[in-house]
């Protein structure tokens, strides 16, 4: 294993457990449970945003690993 | 009339008034029974049973005093509810029977409780020493409530410093193999969410006992056949530890990475995960 897929992976991880706690958000009926799930899930999206940058960088420098 | 057609007669008929007298008595009567409202119960019941015996030589006799005290007990809960003085008469105020820690024999005595009673009485509350309880009374309906001692109660999440996020109650939305929509809708899901969340189960809806959905959306299944496993909600407890592990890797490549500007990135990353994970902590462990 790379480290390029290492971090695709983790950042699959990372996008996957965003997805879930914005569901929860979702269904969340509390408004101050709501505001922590929803301030949680920007944080996350935030790390997603910068790993992505990340892994374009690794894909450049590792291009035989390429994928999506 | 044959005196048995009179007795079945007198007897269906006051069932179903007897039925309609204890809706309008209301819901204390088996809830919470004072002293008094046994007496009522009796005192209908027994009237009751004279009626449909053709004890009584004339019917209007008895139903006179069914209405008298039906009517009765109905005023004086109503004036109960009215005025404080009348329910203090009515049923009476609690007594103390231990405060700070210590019994008050003499409130024992007034309501003539032995200390065997008291003794088994806290028993019954899960207290078998008398060392541990701060205060004591004796409530209307006779039952006991207790207080404990601080350093001797259960302790909370409030005393332990632990945070703990707010739950609203479950929603039933499978009985018997039936689905309920009108939980499913004040949960804001519908028919179609509870069929794709089956078919994740891998179980059909007919089979379903009961079916029960928390306030995070996760299914709990009960089969009727009690043989084939069904794992219980995981989403929550996964998606924590999906986080954690993704802060650890982050650091992880931190440390790998011989790029300063990719080391920082992903030591801000995984610091800000670190703080989602402690907010998250609260809502999704506990």
């Amino acid at each position: 294993m790379t480290i390029a897929s290492n971090v695709k992976q983790t950042l699959a991880s990372l996008k996957g457990a965003q997805a879930t706690i914005e569901t929860f958000a979702s269904l969340e009926k509390n408004a101050e449970n709501r505001e922590v799930l929803d301030r949680s899930a920007r944080q996350i999206a935030g790390v997603v945003t910068a790993m992505e940058k990340r892994t374009g960088f690794l894909e450049f420098a590792e291009p035989q690993y390429k994928g999506f | 009339m044959p005196v048995w057609f009179n007795i079945l007669l007198r007897s269906a008929g006051l069932f179903v008034l007897l039925l309609f007298v204890t809706r309008l008595l209301g819901k204390r009567q088996t809830s919470r029974l004072t002293m008094f409202d046994v007496i009522t119960a009796i005192v209908l019941g027994g009237t009751t049973v004279t009626i449909s015996l053709n004890l009584v030589p004339n019917l209007a006799y008895g139903l006179i005093v069914l209405a008298v005290w039906t009517l009765f007990s109905l005023a004086v809960h109503f004036l109960s509810l009215k005025y404080k003085t009348m329910r203090d008469v009515v049923q009476g105020k609690e007594t103390v029977l231990i405060n700070h820690g210590k019994v008050l024999e003499d409130s024992l005595l007034g309501v003539r409780l032995t200390p065997e009673d008291l003794l088994s009485q806290l028993r019954k509350k899960n207290v078998f020493n008398i060392a541990d309880v701060e205060f004591a009374s004796l409530e209307t309906d006779g039952e006991v409530s207790v207080l404990l001692k601080k350093d001797r109660a259960p302790a909370t999440a409030r005393i332990m410093g632990v945070a703990c996020g707010q739950e609203s109650v479950p929603q039933t939305v499978i009985l018997d193999g039936i689905m309920m929509d009108e939980p499913l809708t004040a949960m804001g899901l519908n028919r179609g969410w509870l069929h794709t969340e089956l078919e994740k189960a891998g179980v059909a809806p007919e089979n379903v006992f009961i079916g029960q959905v928390d306030h995070a959306g996760q299914l709990y299944l009960d089969l009727f056949d009690d043989a084939v496993g069904v794992p219980g909600p995981k989403t929550k407890d996964l998606v924590f530890l999906t986080l954690k592990k993704c802060q650890a890797d982050l650091e992880l490549y931190a440390l790998e990475t011989r790029d300063p500007a990719a080391r920082r990135m992903y030591g801000d990353s995984s610091a800000v995960l670190a703080q989602t994970v402690r907010e998250l902590e609260p809502l999704l462990r506990r």
